[in-house]
């Protein structure tokens, strides 16, 4: 890219990518895939090795969010065995540990976020590691390790006090959903609600739908239905829009959910229909079970 | 539904997969890989300490080729549903008379049904 100096220099390098960042926050995926683009290019034609790494771990980042992350595994396996500089390391290993929780191998993610916070100790920025213990703490979470992974979230939030940015809304949001679950509603919501809000203060609609999902969730668990039914529609029509397939089925569920827990089986029925009919077409009993069982208790909304 | 028949539930959840799984002459690691789940997750599961993803509890429902009645059976047996409160709030809702005849209602069915299905190892 040419600066209006006219000049190439590092600072371009370093516009594109936070103009990919700043998309990224909005949801605009393409467009931050785009510029994300325009700075590989850059950093192979006039940048150093690091530039490139990081630009590519960035790619993979955006892969990953996707649903494209598959094709970027190699890359980033190979910058973090070949790279010696902590900070690309901890890049590459964060965005394998992404991959693996957005494919639901917990586990490799944990393996991942730890060598990731590992990294961030060493490098001691604490944007860096509070990212590092939020990831960690979305591995945990995944395995069903509420507990610890409140403490990687509280972690996170220690180290980014006062702030007010997308990424702290999200560690809100992830710590809020994990007092629903421990039974501290009254933390939880006002974690929830403050991260509903800080993310509609940066306009970041892809992930409002989070807070609304487990907000829903948290109104049900105390019995407040309609409240459910109003985060639930929310959730349902945001994840619609930016196509986010897995919350489009956690919506549906608690949807029917809130609608039988309050004895409108009709409505409970018809959001349970759906979900069978659109996500879970072999499934024909789904809609009479989910009527009858109640199973609350062994859905995670976060794996 | 109160907290302590929830937990029951999910217990009873987990009991009833490892019976299906032993009815079927299943290992952990065999279904935990049918399942494309580790094996450690299943175990928790059995034992009601594992949350999974709608996905994945669809998947561990598929699995078992039994009519979702059966699989459940023991849950709802346990399990009082929403409509189950609606039916009772309903019923005492309802003058002693009234309240009679239902009873009365239902003890026809209850006979109809037998009759419909007799015993088939006459």
């Amino acid at each position: 890219m040419i600066t209006d100096t006219g000049k190439v220099d590092g600072a371009a390098f370093e516009e594109l990518r936070s103009l990919a960042h700043r998309a990224v926050d909005a949801g605009r995926l393409e467009e931050a895939q785009s510029f994300i683009e325009q700075a590989l290019a850059w950093a192979r034609e006039h940048g150093t090795q690091q530039q490139v790494d990081h630009a590519s771990c960035n790619r993979a980042a955006l892969a990953i969010q996707l649903g494209r992350g598959e094709g970027e595994l190699a890359a980033l396996r190979e910058i973090l065995l070949r790279s010696g500089d902590p900070a690309t390391n901890r890049l590459a290993a964060y965005h394998l540990s992404l991959h693996y929780e957005v494919v639901k191998n917990f586990k490799k993610s944990l393996f991942y976020a730890r060598i990731a916070r590992d990294r961030a100790n060493v490098l001691g920025v604490p944007e860096w590691l509070a990212s590092s213990h939020n990831q960690l703490g979305n591995a945990l979470l995944g395995e069903s390790l509420i507990d610890e992974a409140s403490r990687e979230y509280e972690q996170a939030l220690e180290l980014m006090p006062g702030e007010r940015s997308v990424v702290r809304a999200l560690v809100l949001n992830n710590l809020g959903y994990c007092r629903v679950l421990q039974r501290r509603s009254h933390e939880g919501y006002a974690l929830l609600y403050e991260a509903l809000s800080d993310l509609r203060k940066f306009r970041a609609l892809r992930y409002q739908v989070l807070p609304h999902l487990d907000l829903c969730f948290a109104h049900l668990e105390t019995g407040r239905y309609r409240l459910a039914n109003r985060q639930g529609m929310l959730a349902l029509r945001l994840a619609e829009e930016t196509g986010q397939i897995d919350s489009i089925k956690n919506a549906l569920y608690l949807l029917g959910e809130a609608a039988n827990l309050s004895g409108d089986t009709e409505t409970a029925r018809e959001h349970f229909t759906r979900l069978h009919r659109e996500f879970f077409p072999d499934q024909t009993y789904l809609p009479g079970f989910l009527l009858a069982v109640d199973v609350r208790k062994l859905v995670n909304l976060h794996a | 539904m109160s907290t302590a028949s929830k937990v029951r539930q999910i217990q009873l959840v987990g009991q009833k997969i490892r019976q299906l799984r032993k009815e079927h002459k299943l290992t952990q690691v065999e279904l935990s890989h049918r399942l494309g789940i580790q094996q450690s997750d299943l175990s928790r599961m059995e034992q009601g300490e594992y949350r999974v993803s709608l996905d994945t509890l669809f998947r561990i429902l598929a699995e078992f080729k039994v009519g979702i009645g059966e699989f459940f059976e023991d849950v709802a047996k346990e399990s009082i549903t929403p409509r189950d409160v609606q039916l009772v709030q309903k019923f005492k809702d309802l003058p002693d008379h009234a309240q009679r005849e239902v009873e009365d209602f239902i003890a026809f069915k209850q006979a109809q049904g037998r009759r419909e299905s007799p015993d088939t190892d006459d």
